[in-house]
């Protein structure tokens, strides 16, 4: 089993850095970008297979974002994995609505995120795809 | 619901209070001052017409003073006139009286001189007689219709000025023998000759014994024997009473049939049948006195003299009527009745005593007499002679019915009349005067009859007086109809002004009504006005209030987004414009509040998530390994994280009760699954405090509905309070049972308990729970008041109860010394179910 490809997207650079970090030192491939052109560019370049994806994003947020990535062929496939502060049952509607994957809410450890991952990983193993209804608190 | 109760009890509105002080201050004044006016409208109408009717009133008086002043002179004339005739009549009749028992005397001297002889006496008896009226008796077969008299009218012209033709009497006259009685009595008082009844009689009797004599009471012979030649002796009038009886019935006084005779009234009775004794003594030719003569004068004679005399026109009757008034009567020279239209008041004798009958008194005097222990006649000889005699006295009523009421002029106290005769005639001589009699002004007249022989030269009285009593008012006849003729012009004017006045009295009641329906209908009017407009005034206040009030509820219970219409532009124009704006400032600052903790909940969550991922990354092995100091460290940063995280959370959610913008995402519960994923949440914390927990949720238990999450949140936080507030090792338990087609969910705790006044207190936002026990435990103070908030918008309820009360709760073995708490959660079924 090859280590996916991730794309962090996140205008906290702390955040995203510590996740490139860790994920990476697991063997995951992690491109992080600031801002929701700077993430449809290297989705678009490098094709991710998971997408961490914050909401509140400068130039253009998420849901916008999430919305091409699945316009676009190319990435219609990715896994995208909403994280955001944003817990509002209006809100994570609206991200689920927008073509994400799982709307998963701030604060998040990062053994659940990997935790995360990895269900997403095993998933697409078993050619099976996962629906889940996204939690928060 | 304490909000909405606590405005409710503002009942009293404005409307009611406006229209009482309006009504108040404007109809109470109009409808005084309305009857005010009206009253005094109507009183000066009445007072005009007042006016009116005295002057009517005043000259109809006038009218009538002068028609009774002419009436007055007229009668008087007519008075004096009348009074004149009767006196005349008086005196003459007292004349012809005096003259009639002067022949008596002159009888007497006469047989005094004739031989003494038997036959001889009945001679003088029978050629001494006189005519008597003999009524008819009044019942007779034989009473005669009355008579039709010619009517004798004038022959010469020259006699027709004032022509009167008074036809004669036809009264049925019999000749009736003087006397009773002649006797020779000889000086022994032996009678030596008799003639009684037409007859010589042999009864001879010793009349020097008063038993032998009439009644027993004639004392004559005693008197005699001192008589010279010549001398007379007269006797009184001596009779047997003939009691009478007077009663008062609903026409006047009556008398009853069984007494004596009285005229018109009872002409049947039995007659007075009395005696004057007239007597000389008899001289031989030798001058030697042998004897005495005596004639016995039937008194049926005298009485004759007065008991047809009437003084009015009919001047004489066959019966005089004593009911009326108008009758003659006559007294002896010591005011004794010896005549009278009612026989039953001539003083007469008990034949059986020979002792007179007392004369009748008033009731006052014979009370006295009562009194006393005299007989009667010694009581009236002692007697004071009139004395205090007064109309007002009414005769004893004793007496009356005794039939015993001879009149003794000296004792009858309540005739005064008989006091102005007895002075009138003190000195002889004649007189009249008036006398309110019986109801009735009677003329009274009195005449001395001037016949002095024997014991009556004693006195200027004579013999005694003829009286003649006459209503006054049958004098003026004439003069009355005159009169009535007047009274009856003045009363048909009166009548009249009484009708005038009495329209216009009609006339003004009727105004004055139509003015005081006029003043209702106008003030019922005002009245209706003011209440409208009051209504009207009220309503462009409570209206507008009436609105804020609903916007301000509607506000308080969180729809903040609420404008009022500005319609007027009055004051409650302005507070509705106050309102509108105070309610944008409302909404602006909650809007500013709910941004604060979004923006700010939203804020900290990126620093939280940072530092989670940090220590949870370490933790969990990801930044190599780490010693069990280190771990431990981390895992109170950890602690710290989760808290501020659950703050964080909490304070949204509150912010968004409290916004109204939690919205619940319904479906049918399994209420196993929800207390399974609270409790799978807390296993951390469960195992951590080394708790025991117990879920007991039977099968029987059915779906409800409500929001997943969020009713897990509501066992998460009631479980994480029992957990986190019961000491270590405590048991904790969790059941379900159907209450009343709901579902009631226990919490159960065996920790410390809640005091009963903060049992309602835990569900307020912020309430610490150190304020109720010592320990310190970490907690936000929001958990209980959003799970309270979810429930409550499930329809549900949720109750704290401290301690478990063993009753109610048989089926929670907690155990332990402490009293525990259970929360009870109330949740309705699914209504699928």
């Amino acid at each position: 089993m090859t280590m996916s490809r991730i794309l962090v997207v996140d205008d906290e650079k702390t955040i995203s850095s510590y996740l490139q970090r860790k994920l990476g030192k697991l063997g995951y491939t992690v491109v992080t970008a600031e801002d929701g052109e700077q993430a449809l560019e290297l989705a678009f370049a490098h094709l991710p297979d998971i997408v961490l994806l914050d909401v509140k994003l400068p130039k253009l947020d998420g849901y916008e974002v999430c919305k091409r990535l699945r316009a676009d062929p190319s990435t219609a496939g990715s896994v995208v994995l909403m994280l955001s502060a944003k817990a509002q049952q209006a809100e994570i509607q609206r991200g689920l609505e927008a073509g994400a994957d799982k709307y998963l809410c701030k604060p998040m450890s990062f053994p659940d995120i990997l935790k995360q991952i990895q269900a997403f990983e095993r998933s697409k193993a078993t050619g099976e795809e996962s629906r889940e209804d996204s939690q928060h608190d | 619901m304490g909000r909405q109760s606590s405005i409710e009890k503002f009942r009293f509105g404005i409307l009611p209070k406006m229209i009482v002080s309006f009504l108040l201050v404007s109809i109470l004044p109009l409808a005084i001052l309305g009857y005010i006016a009206g009253k005094n409208l109507e009183e000066v109408g009445l007072d005009a017409l007042n006016s009116a009717e005295k002057m009517g009133r005043g000259s109809l008086l006038a009218a009538e003073n002068l028609g009774a002043m002419a009436i007055k002179d007229s009668v008087n004339a007519l008075d004096e006139k009348s009074t004149e005739a009767i006196e005349l009549r008086t005196v003459e009749l007292a004349q012809r009286i005096a003259d009639f028992l002067y022949e008596r005397d002159q009888d007497i001297l006469f047989l005094a001189s004739v031989r003494r002889d038997p036959t001889r006496y009945l001679q003088i008896y029978q050629n001494a007689r006189r005519d008597v009226i003999l009524p008819v008796p009044s019942a007779g077969p034989e009473t005669p219709s009355p008579r039709t008299e010619p009517v004798i009218g004038w022959q010469n012209p020259d006699n027709k000025t004032s022509w009167r033709h008074h036809p004669p009497d036809r009264f049925n006259r019999v000749s009736k023998p003087l006397y009773r009685e002649i006797t020779f009595v000889d000086l022994a008082g032996q009678e030596q000759i008799k003639i009684v009844d037409g007859q010589v009689s042999r009864d001879l009797r010793k009349v020097s014994d008063q038993a032998n004599t009439t009644c027993k009471a004639e004392d004559y012979f005693t008197r005699l024997v001192a008589l010279e030649r010549g001398e007379i002796y007269v006797s009184r009038v001596i009779g047997p009473y003939v009691p009478g009886w007077l009663t008062k019935t609903e026409e006047g006084i009556k008398v009853k049939p069984e007494s004596a005779y009285a005229g018109k009234e009872n002409p049947d009775g039995r007659r007075f049948e009395g005696i004057i004794r007239w007597a000389t003594p008899v001289f031989a030719g030798n001058g030697e006195k042998l004897g005495y003569v005596t004639l016995a004068l039937d008194h049926t004679h005298v009485m004759e003299f007065t008991d047809h005399v009437i003084p009015t026109e009919d001047r004489f009757a066959e019966h005089s009527d004593g009911g009326s008034g108008n009758y003659a009567f006559l007294w002896d020279d010591q005011d004794k009745c010896i005549s009278h239209a009612r026989d039953f008041f001539i003083y007469g004798y008990d034949p059986e005593t020979g002792r007179p009958v007392p004369g009748w008194l008033s009731q006052e005097i014979y009370d006295a007499f009562k009194a006393g222990g005299l007989s009667l006649e010694e009581f009236e000889q002692q007697l004071p002679s009139y004395e205090n005699f007064r109309m007002e006295k009414n005769g004893s009523s004793e007496q009356m019915e005794a039939g015993r009421v001879p009149l003794d002029c000296r004792v009858l106290d309540m005739a005064p009349q008989c006091q102005g005769w007895h002075t009138g005639t003190e000195d002889g001589g004649s007189g009249s005067f008036l006398i309110f009699w019986s109801g009735l002004w009677k003329l009274t007249t009195y005449a001395t009859v001037p016949y002095y022989t024997g014991r009556y030269g004693a006195s200027k009285r004579g013999f005694g007086y003829v009286t003649i009593g006459a209503n006054v008012d049958d004098f003026h006849q004439a003069a009355n109809v005159t009169k009535t003729y007047i009274e009856k012009g003045i009363s048909e004017q009166s009548t009249h002004i009484q009708e005038a006045v009495d329209k216009a009295k009609q006339a003004i009641e009727q105004s004055a009504r139509k003015n005081r329906g006029l003043m209702s209908i106008i003030t019922l009017f005002a009245a209706v006005l003011i209440i409208g407009a009051s209504i009207a005034i009220s309503y462009t206040i409570t209206g507008p209030l009436r609105r804020l009030t609903d916007v301000a509820l509607a506000m308080s219970r969180g729809d903040l987004d609420q404008h009022i219409e500005v319609a007027s532009r009055d004051e409650t124009g302005r507070l509705a414009n106050a309102f509108n704006q105070m309610a944008s400032a409302v909404v602006e600052v909650d809007r500013m509040k709910s941004e604060f903790v979004t923006i700010a909940s939203h804020e900290l969550r990126t620093p939280i998530h940072s530092m989670l991922l940090g220590v949870s990354g370490m933790l969990g092995g990801y930044a190599g390994a780490i010693s069990d100091e280190v771990r431990e460290d981390l895992l109170v940063v950890e602690d710290g994280i989760e808290r501020l995280r659950r703050l964080v959370d909490n304070l949204l959610d509150l912010s968004r009760i409290e916004s109204r913008k939690m919205e619940l995402y319904l479906s049918d519960l399994s209420v196993k699954e929800i207390i399974d994923t609270a409790l799978t949440e807390l296993s951390d914390l469960t195992m951590l405090h080394r708790h025991q927990v117990v879920a007991e949720i039977g099968p029987e238990i059915p779906m409800v509905r409500g929001d997943r999450d969020r009713l897990v949140q509501v066992f998460v936080n009631l479980l994480s309070n029992s957990i986190k507030y019961t000491p270590e090792q405590g048991r904790i338990m969790v059941r379900a049972q159907l209450e009343d087609g709901k579902v009631v969910l226990m919490v159960a705790d065996n920790g410390y308990g809640i005091p009963a006044w903060a049992q309602e207190k835990i569900f307020e936002r912020f309430f610490q729970a150190d304020q109720i026990m010592s320990q310190k435990v970490g907690g936000s103070g929001l958990g209980l008041t959003i799970s309270k908030w979810i429930v409550e918008q499930h329809e549900g309820s949720i109750t704290c109860e401290s301690p478990i009360s063993k009753g109610r709760f048989p089926n929670l073995p907690l155990g332990g010394e402490r009293k525990g708490t259970v929360f009870l959660v109330e949740l309705p079924l699914s209504p699928a179910i």
